[in-house]
């Protein structure tokens, strides 16, 4: 069992690599790529414009100017729970503090010799903590000022260079970006003429660039060296210092709420985790007892209402169950019995938990029923489907073990029928039931995705596909990472608890 | 021959051991495929589901000529009221889709009832099917690397699509490719024939593709003013509406309607424009939902089919590479399916249809290569049973090719649980495309079920009642049919299931 159980976990490596690279590359090769959402914002691209700096400077922040394996070798490694280099910070809000990025050197260095990295000698005030988490903030916030200016800098070099290009005419114009853009690469062998009409503005620009680079050098290594002196305790747990550390897996900052995602899946999570919680025992409890009940008056009345029945519960689409239920149900229109959206009435936070009668003999809703009434819906569409399936497989199973020899033997002992239901053929069918009880729960979450959109409930549902309206690569990873990791383990549970249950099944 | 008559047509007559060994009374044996299709046929819930779907079928080849703003036929009238010209402008803007759907019709029905005996039923199907297909591609490529081309900045490729006389040299080198690939199934046996029919229908789609030319302009309310001024006298079809005609004058009708009725528009009253109803109502924009409800047809019977088409070749392809040979490979291709089936299916069709183009064929290929580890899984297990059986080792030692072994020996005896899982595999292609219209993530400028639910329900609260209703009963009654027609055929196929029934 224990070598069973580290094969299948080995195992879980590779898919959840193979799975996260193959959201990360569709991501990548759809049209305008994994920064399209930050273009979006940005509005309209005007070269030299400060949208352009913006642009730029979020292109470095979130590392989008890189190759696209690079860049998901850089996520893989946030994920990994094994971390090298610089150990992380974690402030007393539980955030973590990575150590200042490196600033790239200015671009052009053989036709604008930079001048030299500066050499900060810096003594941080560590005697009071108060004082030192103060002075690391400020430093840590000037650093990123400085930087991005310099980045924005770079930018208008580059724009620059560009006019400077188009003056001087083919052939160099064909190196030009198709966009308009000019990567200083291309242009080695460029030899600078000072009767080109844009010969000024690129020295004025490169000297920009230089000072930006000067001072956001500078502004960096001080931060270094107040994040060296630890104002915060560190996060993780060293094995090599320095080199290799333990530390639980980081999901980034979403790009379009510029917020850590594990905040954003803290708050939605619950929310999804209710729904699905209150529809799980419902959808069992009606169809277990409907599959058995089938399957002991086997082509009975019963068994095939309730078969026609399900097929056809089972064939309408969430998306259809939803807008019938929103329409008919919940619109004013209509019956108007439930309420149309959200999970609590708006002034749901003044209520009293419980339901009441006050003074007048009015019925005050409390908190518990108005979110029961709220979830009501989205759960009434959430578990229909799963009748059929569940009703079907008990069904199934029991037809299978009514037909076995221990059966017959206790109907020829003088069992009661109920008995011989219900202790032997029941006990015996429930152990399909147990592998399906982790299976569906990965795909409620899936069908709740629909469910939560069309009745606008905050849950991982609406993040998932608000961040995909917003390409936010941040927050589609780690859904994907969280998602495949729930689902790997729950089928490696399945299969435990199958073992357990049949002494017949056995993994050596 | 004289005693088997006696005993079919007289009375039940007791026949001797002689009789039985002289074989009479002997009847050829059904196969199988027939056999099963004949207890399909005798379960009330599949024969519904074959009718439905013929009726969206029926829909989806013919709603050009039924549902269309275009007259069928068209007179102009001079002042005086003399006939000037007669159009056709219907027949003049049905594109080359259109044009094969309907000729593939009027040519494949009574090919497979009343075609070459020597091919059985089954043969002459698939012949249809490889035609179909073949003219399908042809016309979906041609005109997809044409469009393409015409924006190139490649300048003889931009040439070759900007001829006066159509873009016949792409059109030309797409058939060829596609006519060569076809070539390549077998159909007919013999070479004579199966050259034949690959280059007619070669010939037939870059025929239809140059013939239907570029994109025209349309401007169907031309048609409604010059008929109230009395300049045309006008043969409409029995839906005259388009998805693509849509009035803002007439938004949210309901059922019924006709359009003089209409306050804003009744000025139109005592015309025939006036008269028309709209019979399913509009939707938002004013489109007629009758029309988009019958083009729709289209996209529903194409998605299930063609994104399970694409499921079932990727997944019986790699389910029998990794049964026959196990070991290794199985390992290995095992941890790819896997890798599918880590994530819900939906999930990673939602993200891949948020963030690639909105197109049908994409949404096609994506549900399609999304899908498949369920064939996978299910060839790859017959296969594991199989490969050990005396019909296979007999096949290698004879030195066949592992195509031959795997496709032609192995697959046929494997199929059925393939097949079976193919039927409710269209079902949930149909409800995955109505999901991702209903999330705004359908295909653009297509007439779909899913979209017209997904309007049913506006943002400011209102909710339209036949916007939710006719598209969602058509949504539920083609997944129903496809989910009865497949338990049918389960219980038909399944030899466990039949054996417990007696």
């Amino acid at each position: 069992m224990v070598n069973f159980l580290i094969r299948r976990l080995l195992f879980m490596v590779p898919t959840i690599l193979g799975i996260t690279f193959m959201v990360f590359m569709l991501l990548a090769l759809a049209p305008g790529g994994i920064g399209a959402g930050l273009a979006a914002q940005g509005g309209q691209m005007s070269d030299t414009s400060r949208v352009a700096q913006m642009q730029a400077y979020l292109e470095d922040r979130y590392g989008l100017n890189d190759p696209v394996v690079v860049q998901y070798l850089r996520w893989l490694g946030r994920i990994s729970p094994v971390k090298f280099g610089e150990r992380d910070l974690r402030n007393p809000s539980g955030e973590r503090v990575s150590a200042p990025r490196e600033v790239k050197p200015p671009e052009m260095p053989w036709l604008f010799p930079p001048p030299d990295a500066p050499k900060v000698e810096f003594a941080p005030d560590t005697a009071e903590s108060d004082a030192q988490v103060q002075e690391f903030r400020n430093l840590q916030r000037i650093a990123e000022g400085a930087r991005r200016s310099y980045i924005g800098s770079v930018r208008l070099f580059k724009d620059t260079l560009a006019d400077y290009v188009r003056e001087e005419g083919a052939p160099w114009t064909d190196r030009l970006e198709p966009k308009g853009g000019a990567e200083p690469g291309k242009f080695r062998d460029l030899k600078l003429d000072p009767a080109n009409a844009k010969f000024g503005a690129l020295h004025q620009a490169a000297d920009d660039m230089h000072r930006k680079w000067t001072a956001a050098e500078e502004a960096r290594q001080r931060a270094f060296i107040a994040f060296r002196a630890r104002p915060y305790p560190l996060s993780g747990f060293g094995v090599v210092p320095g080199v290799v550390y333990l530390d639980s897996p980081d999901l980034g900052v979403a790009f379009s709420k510029n917020r850590p995602v594990w905040d954003l899946i803290a708050t939605a999570l619950p929310v999804t985790l209710l729904i699905n919680l209150i529809a799980f025992p419902i959808s069992y409890l009606v169809a277990v007892p409907t599959g058995i009940l089938a399957a002991t008056r086997r082509g009975g009345w019963f068994d095939v209402l309730s078969g026609v029945m399900y097929l056809s519960l089972y064939s309408i689409p969430t998306v259809l169950a939803g807008v019938f239920a929103i329409g008919f149900l919940a619109n004013k229109q209509y019956l108007g019995l439930f309420p149309v959206s959200g999970l609590h009435d708006s002034a749901a936070s003044t209520y009293t938990f419980l339901p009441y009668w006050d003074e007048g003999g009015v019925w005050q809703m409390g908190w518990l029923v108005d979110l029961l009434w709220h979830v009501a819906l989205p759960v009434l569409c959430l578990v229909y489907a799963s009748f059929a399936v569940l009703s079907k497989q008990t069904r199934a199973a029991m037809l299978e073990n009514f037909n076995a020899d221990y059966v017959r033997t206790a109907k020829a002992k003088g069992v009661p029928r109920n008995d011989v239901v219900m202790r032997h053929v029941f006990r015996n069918s429930l152990l399909p039931l147990i592998t399906m009880f982790v299976g569906i729960f990965p795909a409620m979450l899936a069908g709740s995705v629909v469910i939560e959109r069309i009745f606008t409930i905050p849950g991982m549902g609406s993040l998932i596909i608000e961040a995909i309206d917003l390409r936010d690569r941040e927050i589609i990873l780690a859904n994907t990472f969280m998602i495949a990791c729930v689902n790997l383990l729950a089928l490696l549970l399945a299969d435990i608890l199958y073992a357990i249950a049949d002494p017949r099944v056995s993994y050596e | 021959m004289s005693d088997a008559k006696r005993t079919s047509s007289g009375a039940p007559k007791a026949i001797s051991g002689i009789d039985v060994m002289r074989g009479v009374g002997a009847q050829q044996a059904k196969g199988f495929w027939a056999d099963a299709w004949e207890r399909v046929l005798q379960r009330k819930g599949a024969v519904f589901g074959i009718a439905w779907i013929s009726v969206v079928a029926f829909f989806a080849i013919f709603a050009p000529v039924l549902a269309s703003a275009h007259p069928v036929y068209l007179e102009r009238l001079d002042a005086a009221g003399a006939v000037t010209a007669a159009e056709w402008p219907l027949v003049a803007n049905l594109t080359p889709t259109d044009w094969l759907l309907m000729i593939g019709f009027a040519v494949g029905v009574p090919w497979t009832f009343f075609g070459p005996k020597s091919l059985g039923r089954s043969g002459r199907l698939g012949v249809l099917v490889v035609a179909l297909l073949q003219a399908g591609l042809t016309i979906v490529l041609a005109g997809s690397i044409a469009k393409w081309a015409d924006s190139s900045s490649v300048e003889w490729l931009k040439q070759a699509a900007r001829l006066s006389s159509g873009p016949w040299p792409i059109v030309g080198a797409v058939a060829a490719v596609v006519g060569l690939l076809a070539l390549i199934v077998p159909t007919f046996d013999t070479r004579g024939p199966r050259i034949a029919t690959v280059a007619g229908t070669a010939l037939i789609a870059a025929t239809l593709l140059l013939m239907s030319g570029g994109q025209k302009l349309i401007n169907f309310e031309r048609y409604i003013d010059d008929e109230r001024a009395g300049k045309i006298r006008a043969v409409w079809t029995p839906v005259p509406w388009s998805p693509q005609y849509t009035r803002s004058d007439m938004s949210a009708i309901a059922p019924g309607t006709a359009v003089a009725e209409n306050p804003k528009l009744a000025e139109f009253a005592g015309t025939n424009f006036g008269e028309r109803r709209n019979w399913l109502g509009t939707d938002a924009l004013g489109g007629d939902v009758l029309a988009q409800m019958m083009w729709a047809c289209r996209l529903s019977i194409s998605i299930g089919l063609v994104s399970t088409g694409i499921s079932l070749l990727i997944g019986v392809t790699i389910g029998a590479i990794m049964g026959y040979f196990g070991g290794w490979i199985d390992l290995f291709l095992f941890r790819i399916v896997e890798i599918f089936m880590a994530v819900p299916v939906l999930f990673l069709l939602i993200v891949a249809a948020g963030v690639l183009p909105r197109d049908t064929y994409v949404m096609m290929a994506i549900i399609g290569c999304f899908s498949w580890t369920g064939a996978a899984r299910f060839t790859r297990a017959e296969f594991l049973k199989l490969r050990k059986q005396d019909f296979v080792q007999a096949a290698q030692a004879t030195g066949l090719p592992l195509r031959a072994i795997l496709f032609r020996h192995m697959l046929p005896n494997g199929v059925t649980p393939v097949l079976v899982d193919a039927s409710f595999a269209i079902a949930a292609a149909i409800s995955v495309e109505a999901t991702l219209s209903f999330l705004g993530l359908g295909p653009d400028g297509q007439a779909s079920w899913g979209k017209l639910l997904s309007s049913a329900t506006a943002s400011t609260g209102t909710f339209v009642w036949w916007l939710a209703v006719f598209p969602g009963l058509a949504i539920f009654l083609s997944v129903l049919s496809y989910n009865l027609l497949g338990e049918a055929l389960r219980d038909a196929i399944d030899p466990k299931l039949r054996k417990a029934a007696h």
